[in-house]
């Protein structure tokens, strides 16, 4: 009943979703208030009607209907029931409906709070964003559907998402006991998470990208499909930052190889939009209040949601082998030709309104040294790590297998050599800009304005030094990404110390109102303190990360740098509640002879699961200085004697998660609307402070 | 038998152990030497990682050598820990698993050619938008006609004057009024 349900509300949802593109679009051509209005409601009842099919999936993931042939691949019945929910995203035909639901949700939200506001621009932003949705409406009813079911038609068995003449439904028992389970290295509460906030992250482009189309088709060349979209945005790419901090602490945890960034391509591939999106998120902040760069933030909201299309076209499809690319099917040609038609489309739309001399700036940029130019100076930085990133991960494999016939990898040597010095570049701008004023800036005075972060950095820089540390090179990697975060802290406390000062107001409650009076300006300096602190630990990781392997009889204490690490025993075969067999080490952490942890690092097997069915879970002792990690490897079977573990001393790597913390705070100020009569009263206070006496 | 004839066997028997016995120590003297310890063995496990993850397993996907669970890999770092052992370079290591599997197992590709094609194109790319990015902030800097000029409704949506300017002008008032206080 409910893969019935699922299905005929799938099906709906296709016809619903063209039949608000056509309505929207007819009556939006012909000045037909009805049918622009039937053409809204049928695309908000195209996201209800996705809620329900996801909703009956996982239900029926819940009851453990092993008859519907999705359900059987990723689930067992030891499975417990948060797995068994997060198994809705567990592969690729559950994920693609969970995707199109997210999509078209994410839609109704925009149509609903942008209708009145923008209403010149919805009905075409409605008609981009259900055309997106078909498609992919379309890839879960014909290639990849998570309701056909398992059939039997005379003695054969057969699946299909419709009941086949003759055909008798299968033995749910004997479905049960030989149903797949969920491949191992999801079983980790961070995929409860990270797919669904990577997911948002994604999906949440196509509102910028259907507000910035709709602007080019009905010919608003204003900001209007900005500031319209400004808020999704940023939630689309807070959300891919936590997607891909998320992802990180997921690899730290479960993939076992003490990182968490591999360079991997799909990795990278969701990688791509977040760089492109953030050069948007910057350059259209110079539209909005210079009105320049219209075409270039027009063809970057494109390649941003080209990337997100791409991005997914290469986890599902496998275009590029990868750790992620669980979920190959069928899919990639068809996206393929979306992703290849929609770019076309969107760059033939803006290249032929430029054409036609709609899309001139406003103003032209009058000084080296003004925010614009070093905005664009960093759209430029973006964009140079974007390419670098996706020849990396993309280009070159393809380049070579195609015209050379030969595979090849670029790893992380690859990465390692060309993106540190765009990065250096990038956290040198981000020191800088903000210190700059729209419009003009002489060298002097930005010389000025950086010389007191620049003390700041070098008394920061002093407390490694008397800490120990020596390397010349270490010590210039800190100081440039530290600047930034000198000059956030610095230009943060100066407004705050003027407001204090005007308004006699305390500390706190002048920081407070500068925030809440200008939440993007603070909320920006937030993030860029966050990016700050997550450079650090990124740094202090990667240079400094200390790598060994051991093996150690039972009882036997070794020395790791500063600690002691001593194995104390193994349980071999223990059996979890979901099924599966864990091999669990005991050991024992210390320093100068203190015992600091008991670490339970182990290896997991699954025997239920087919094809790849282990994982290695590390155990670590964590504190804001660095982290223990250990893995186990392997041990004697016979009476587990000895055992070999990799050790990794991991120093900052906690600034990492930290920073990612300030960031998602800083975006939701960013987000955050100005406080309403509390803001305007403390703007007369502000006035009446600067008024001339 | 003479009455010396027992005796005489005895004697010649002795002699000729005394001659297997000289014969023996000789030779002894002569044996190679017991065979050392496997060379192999000698060789860390930190030793062999280092080699295997500049190394990307050739059956798997994505994943380096050193951290890659599969008995295959099990075998090739067993492999690279008895090359170690015979005294080959890291290098040689790595050009032998090239030889063998490919420039897939290297982060790098070895062959001139692609790694050429790898390593400058992005640099390329760079100096290409940086080209592109410099000339277009020379060419707005050029024509310096504000477009300001025209009808207020032409640059409509666009605000003119920024609003952050207004507010930094402000801040700047306001700190060197406290200045002066002080």
């Amino acid at each position: 009943m409910l893969a019935e349900i699922g299905l005929i509300a799938t099906a709906l949802s296709l016809i619903a979703a063209l039949y608000a593109i056509g309505a929207s679009i007819y009556g939006e051509r012909r000045d037909l208030e009805g049918w622009v209005i039937s053409g809204r409601n049928a695309a908000l009842f195209t996201a209800a009607l996705l809620l329900i099919a996801t909703t009956a999936l996982t239900i029926a993931l819940m009851n453990q209907q092993y008859q519907i042939r999705y359900i059987w691949s990723v689930s067992s019945p030891n499975m417990t029931d948060l797995y068994r929910f997060t198994a809705l995203w567990g592969s690729q035909a559950g994920s693609l409906l969970f995707w199109t639901f997210l999509m078209a949700a994410f839609a109704a939200g925009a149509i609903l709070t942008n209708w009145r506001s923008n209403r010149q621009l919805m009905p075409y932003a409605t008609a981009v964003m259900m055309s997106v949705t078909v498609f992919f409406i379309a890839l879960v009813l014909f290639l990849e559907n998570p309701f056909e079911r398992y059939w039997i038609v005379g003695s054969e068995v057969v699946t299909s998402a419709l009941i086949p003449a003759g055909a008798m439904a299968p033995d749910t028992s004997r479905l049960a006991e030989t149903a797949n389970g969920l491949n191992p290295l999801l079983h980790h509460f961070g995929m409860a998470i990270h797919p669904p906030t990577l997911y948002i992250g994604f999906v949440g482009f196509v509102i910028p990208f259907a507000f910035a189309v709709a602007s080019l088709a009905v010919g608003d060349f204003t900001t209007s499909w900005i500031k319209a979209s400004r808020r999704w945005t940023l939630v689309a790419w807070l959300f891919l930052s936590l997607g891909l901090l998320l992802g990180g602490r997921w690899a730290y945890d479960v993939l076992g190889w003490g990182g968490y960034w591999g360079w991997d391509p799909v990795e990278n591939a969701a990688l791509l939009p977040w760089l492109v999106g953030t050069a948007l998120i910057h350059s259209s902040i110079i539209q909005e209040k210079r009105g320049m760069l219209k075409t270039w933030n027009l063809f970057l909201v494109v390649l941003t949601f080209s990337a997100v299309i791409f991005g997914t076209f290469a986890t599902r499809s496998g275009l590029v082998d990868s750790v992620h690319s669980f979920a190959r099917s069928g899919v990639g040609l068809p996206m393929f030709l979306f992703w290849f038609s929609l770019t076309l489309l969107s760059v033939g739309l803006i290249l032929w309104r430029r054409g036609r001399g709609e899309l001139r700036d406003e103003h032209r940029i009058r000084n080296y040294l003004s925010r614009e130019s070093l905005f664009v100076l960093n759209n430029f930085v973006f964009l140079a790590l974007f390419a670098a990133v996706f020849w990396g991960s993309f280009g070159a494999p393809i380049v070579s297998e195609m015209f050379m016939d030969t595979q090849i990898t670029l790893g992380e040597e690859y990465f390692l050599r060309v993106t540190p010095p765009l990065f250096v570049a990038l956290f040198l701008l981000m020191g800088i800009a903000p210190l700059s004023a729209w419009s003009a800036t002489s060298a002097r005075r930005l010389g000025r304005a950086v010389l007191v972060p620049l003390l700041m950095t070098a008394v920061f820089l002093l407390v490694f030094v008397l800490l120990g540390m020596s390397s010349i090179g270490a010590l210039v990697g800190y100081g440039i990404v530290s600047l930034s975060g000198m000059v956030v802290l610095y230009e943060t406390y100066r407004a705050a110390a003027a407001r204090r000062r005007s308004a006699g107001e305390n500390w706190l409650a002048a920081f407070a109102n500068i925030t809440r009076r200008n939440p993007r300006r603070y909320g920006g300096y937030l993030v860029h303190l966050g990016i700050t602190v997550m450079g650090i630990g990124m740094l202090g990781s990667t240079i400094f990360q200390f790598e060994t392997q051991r093996t150690m009889s039972v009882g036997e204490t070794i020395q790791v740098q500063d600690y002691q690490l001593r194995y104390d025993a193994l349980l071999e075969g223990q059996v979890a509640l979901d099924g599966r067999l864990m091999d669990i080490a005991e050991v024992t952490v210390l320093r100068d002879g203190q015992e600091l942890a008991h670490l339970r690092p182990r290896r997991d097997f699954f025997p239920e699961t087919a094809g790849l069915n282990t994982m290695t879970i590390s155990g670590s002792h964590s504190n804001m200085e660095r982290d223990f990690y250990v893995l186990l490897v392997g041990w004697e079977d016979i009476a587990a004697q000895s055992a070999t573990f990799k050790i990794f001393i991991n120093p900052l790597v906690n600034w990492i998660w930290l920073g990612g913390l300030i960031l998602v705070l800083g975006t939701f100020v960013s987000v955050w609307p100005r406080g309403g009569a509390r803001v305007r009263q403390s703007t007369r206070v502000e006035r009446a402070a600067v008024a001339p006496a | 038998m003479s009455k010396y004839g027992f005796l005489k066997s005895w004697i010649g028997a002795l002699v000729l152990l005394a001659l297997l016995l000289t014969v023996s120590a000789v030779l002894a003297q002569d044996a190679p030497p017991e065979p050392p310890a496997d060379p192999a063995s000698e060789v860390t496990a930190d030793q062999v990682n280092a080699v295997a993850s500049q190394l990307y397993c050739p059956v798997c996907e994505n994943i380096t050598l050193d951290t890659c669970g599969v008995a295959a890999c099990e075998d090739w770092r067993a492999e690279i820990r008895m090359y170690i052992g015979m005294g080959m370079t890291d290098e040689e290591i790595i050009d032998d698993f090239v030889v063998r599997f490919g420039d897939r197992v290297v982060g790098t590709p070895q062959n001139p050619a692609l790694r050429a094609l790898s390593l400058v194109t992005p640099w390329i790319l760079v100096a290409l938008a940086l080209g592109f990015t410099v000339y277009t902030l020379i060419r707005w800097r050029s024509s310096r006609d504000e477009l300001s000029s025209k009808p207020a409704a032409a640059v409509a949506g666009a605000a003119a004057a920024p609003p952050d300017d207004d507010y930094r002008s402000r801040l700047e008032r306001d700190l060197a009024r406290d200045t002066e206080d002080e």
